[in-house]
């Protein structure tokens, strides 16, 4: 019974991780039609700064959690302001906008993690926090792993609760449903999408500093991310926070009862797999009315 | 009453909760030149999109030239003869206007045999439309109102039976109004192909056309002869939310 | 526009460079296969992603495939024979790809195409794994080299004129009408879905093809080695410099970049490949046409003068 429920959280813990991810990604694809390939580098950062946070200068890596959203928050203002927002803004078509966004977040992708390499080498990393194991019902967790869960979760929740109750959550659904009715009541794209942007890089980051915690990070370990992201945009439907955490932590429950019974190496064949028979039945997401 | 080229039955398009086309039924007949026209949101694109396939309906059926097509792919309905243009243009910005033209012919159109010499060459039909000197001007490069030209052009070569024209006067002085309904007339008089035109320019339709439907809220509230349907009141409530809109029904 | 100019080039070309083996030195005949190989595979991806706007990530994942078509056909298959089976998994593989996911939006399509790397790396892995018991593979009894530079040569050029043929064919105005709108497309005939799997069917072969021919260059193949998403970034890179809407633009910038990469790679292999990443970057924003649409517009400039 203990391994089972082992199981099992180890699949929701991933899967809260996901979520995180996804809902950054959800964010800015979805607003702006953005699709940033290089998402999973700045997982990659927030990891390495909480990190070097820890071993250098000995900061608890939970308490370092909000320096990183906003570092990545910063880094994300500029990374649009530098790298995007040309795009929007010359750009003929919506799908001229999603080619060349691509194309940038591709270059950028390579950019960042050759940077990461280069300043901080191929080996991996890591530090030890909290790793003492905790049993709760018969299971033994480390935990690590029940904090990385249990932030990514409440941070997915407050993300949610976020985009419907406060005025500016509201202004950002407004305007994924309809663009320019939300400019005509007066909401500033040119205010907007920077800080979803940056919003989603801190995500990301936070995603990323949660990771360090509990495994060894390489500057390698982003781009998985970016694709899972997107499978579980498609599964929690595009624009639905609540969908990106439902859809996160299905994806990682199926992955892991999955990896279970086949073997660890078949991941990324369950996830594809996922997403294809999802594609094939539901289109428009699990959650879809 | 010959065979209905198109049928539609029942037709009804959902977005989310909302109902954009609501049971609509329309039967375009050979030689016929329909009009359709509605107050602003009436659904009559979104019933476009059902009837060229760009859009599969929730509910009803489509039957092109005795061919039940409903669900079916837009290249499909394209193939079966029916063509359309788009509310704002949309052309190959790219490609040169005669390769516009030829694009139709080279697929839709490719197996598709029509009476008339205007279909064979991308230049014919051009010149049909007054566009013969553009035709080495990349599409994107035209007015916006030779461009909606260039659009009949590029549906003209798909050798269809029926052409869907979505909204031709936006922009347009009165001259310029009348010289397209007078083309839209030379396309059902000369071509032999049926036309079904969206317009707001009521009148003009109004004075065009031998046949007019009317839509709003997603239904279907009259389909006629021009005077009686600008005389029904039904009609005239539902275009009483729009500023000025009866005066100009009154044929 | 009929291809044949171009096919009689191609042919010039092929007959000038094919004495290279017994011609030119060591380093140069690597040199000059590496400009081959990426001048198929930046043509082929064009004809493709260039045309429609379908960005394709999948490049590594098809050199892969056909790199281990070779591996495991060593010593069974002669070499001929390996390449073109290379070129068809790969096909194969695509066409499967294809009709699963080239439905959807371009942006997802690129990022699923993206994972495919590490799907099919993961996947073989785990293959050698469990059934041949081995993790990779050795060359024993490579072809010699100057069979190597002429498959290579033979599958560029055949790249080269399959690129012109589809360009000048009906196939080629399809693809560039997906391109432009694809709806638009769609309501004058064109079935979109049927089109993009074939032409990314098509590109796929030449990555795959020439993959299993390069593999041999290789004495030890393994999974990390030869599914290298750089291979994937350089081609994709090499065509939107060039410009991906045109045929001389990436054969042009393949040799070039080949060039570059031959000597600037192993000295400074992560700075090369930052500014590689910054140029794509900078290349985007500022001159998404590539070096192709300068010359186009100075030409159209100076026919308008």
């Amino acid at each position: 019974m203990g391994f089972w429920l082992e199981l099992v959280a180890s699949g929701l813990i991933t899967g809260g991780i996901y979520a995180l991810v996804a809902l950054g990604l959800n964010l800015q694809y979805g607003l702006m039609r953005i699709m940033n390939i290089s998402h999973g580098e700045f997982l990659m950062l927030g990891a390495y700064l909480t990190w070097l946070a820890h071993t250098v200068f000995d900061v608890n890596p939970i308490v370092f959690l909000p320096a990183v959203a906003l570092v990545l928050f910063a880094a994300g203002l500029a990374v649009y302001r530098l790298c995007f927002r040309r795009i929007t803004r010359t750009s003929p078509a919506v799908e001229v906008i999603e080619a060349r966004s691509l194309l940038v977040g591709f270059g950028l992708m390579y950019l960042v993690q050759n940077a990461a390499y280069l300043v901080w080498g191929a080996d991996l990393r890591g530090y030890s926090f909290l790793a003492e194991p905790v049993e709760i019902a018969g299971a033994r967790f480390t935990g690590n792993r029940l904090v990385a869960f249990g932030f990514a979760v409440a941070a997915s929740l407050a993300l949610v609760a976020a985009l419907r109750w406060t005025l500016f959550g509201k202004a950002v659904r407004a305007m994924m449903q309809s663009p320019t009715g939300a400019q005509l009541v007066g909401i500033d794209t040119a205010v907007l999408h920077p800080v979803v942007f940056g919003a989603g890089l801190a995500l990301a980051g936070v995603a990323g500093g949660l990771l360090s915690m509990v495994y060894e990070i390489t500057p390698a370990m982003g781009e998985p991310y970016t694709v899972t992201a997107l499978i579980v945009i498609t599964l929690g439907g595009l624009g639905s926070a609540a969908g990106c955490l439902a859809g996160g932590l299905l994806l990682g429950l199926v992955e892991a009862l999955g990896m279970h019974f086949t073997s660890p190496s078949l991941k990324m064949l369950l996830s594809y797999a996922v997403f294809i028979a999802v594609l094939l039945a539901r289109p428009k997401g699990l959650f879809a009315r | 009453m010959p065979e209905a080229l198109l049928s539609a039955r029942a037709i009804t398009v959902r977005f989310g909760g909302l109902v954009a086309c609501d049971g609509v039924d329309l039967e375009v007949h050979p030689g016929e030149l329909v009009g359709l026209i509605g107050p602003n949101g009436a659904g009559k694109t979104t019933f476009f999109h059902a009837l060229s396939g760009v859009i599969a309906p929730d509910a009803g059926r489509l039957v092109v030239g005795g061919a039940d097509l409903t669900g079916r792919a837009a290249h499909v309905f394209a193939r079966h003869g029916v063509a359309r243009t788009f509310q704002t243009p949309r052309v190959f910005r790219d490609m040169s206007a005669l390769d516009n033209v030829r694009f139709g012919l080279e697929f839709a159109g490719r197996r598709r045999v029509h009476a008339h010499d205007a279909f064979d060459d991308p230049r014919a039909i051009l010149g049909f439309l007054g566009l013969g000197e553009a035709a080495a001007v990349p599409a994107g490069a035209l007015t916006p109102a030779r461009q909606r030209l260039l659009e009949i052009g590029m549906a003209l070569a798909a050798r269809p039976r029926v052409l869907l024209l979505d909204e031709v006067a936006a922009g347009l002085t009165h001259t310029e109004l009348e010289a397209s309904a007078a083309l839209i007339r030379r396309v059902r008089d000369q071509l032999g192909v049926a036309v079904v035109w969206i317009e707001h320019a009521v009148r003009v339709l109004m004075d065009h056309v031998e046949r007019v439907a009317v839509l709003h809220q997603g239904r279907k509230i009259a389909d006629g002869d021009p005077r009686a349907v600008s005389r029904d009141p039904a009609v005239i409530e539902a275009y009483l939310g729009e500023e000025g809109e009866p005066e100009r029904l009154a044929a | 526009m009929t291809p044949r100019p171009t096919l009689v080039a191609t042919a010039i070309a092929a007959a000038l460079l094919a004495p290279a083996p017994w011609v030119a030195s060591d380093f140069a005949l690597s040199l000059m296969l590496s400009c081959l190989m990426y001048v198929g595979l930046a043509v082929s991806w064009a004809m493709f992603s260039g045309a429609t706007n379908y960005l394709s990530l999948a490049t590594a994942a098809f050199f892969g495939i056909g790199a281990y078509v070779t591996a495991w056909g060593h010593g069974t298959l002669p070499y001929a024979l390996a390449v073109a089976l290379g070129g068809l998994a790969a096909t194969i593989f695509a066409t499967a790809v294809g009709a699963a996911v080239l439905h959807l939006r371009g942006a997802y399509f690129a990022v699923l195409t993206f994972g495919l790397g590490e799907l099919v790396r993961h996947a073989i892995t785990y293959a050698e794994k469990t059934w041949a018991k081995t993790v990779g593979r050795v060359i024993t009894e490579p072809p010699a080299p100057e069979v190597v530079y002429l498959t290579v040569l033979a599958l560029a050029m055949l790249a080269v004129a399959t690129a012109a043929a589809v360009r000048a064919s009906r196939f080629g105005l399809a693809l560039a009408g997906i391109g432009s709108d694809e709806e638009r497309a769609r309501t004058l005939g064109v079935n979109t879905r049927a089109t993009k799997i074939a032409g990314f069917a098509l590109a796929a072969f030449f990555a795959g093809a020439l993959g299993a021919a390069v593999a041999v260059r290789w004495t030890y193949i393994e999974p990390a080695s030869v599914f290298n998403p750089f291979i994937g970034f350089q081609t994709v890179l090499i065509a939107m410099v060039g410009g991906a809407h045109t045929l001389i633009g990436p054969i042009a910038s393949a040799v070039v970049f080949s060039v570059l990469t031959e000597v600037l790679r192993l000295q400074f292999p992560y700075a090369y490949l930052i500014t590689l990443g910054a140029l794509l970057i900078l290349l985007v924003l500022y001159l998404p046409g590539g070096i192709a649409s300068v010359f186009e517009r100075w030409k159209w400039a100076r026919s308008h003068a």
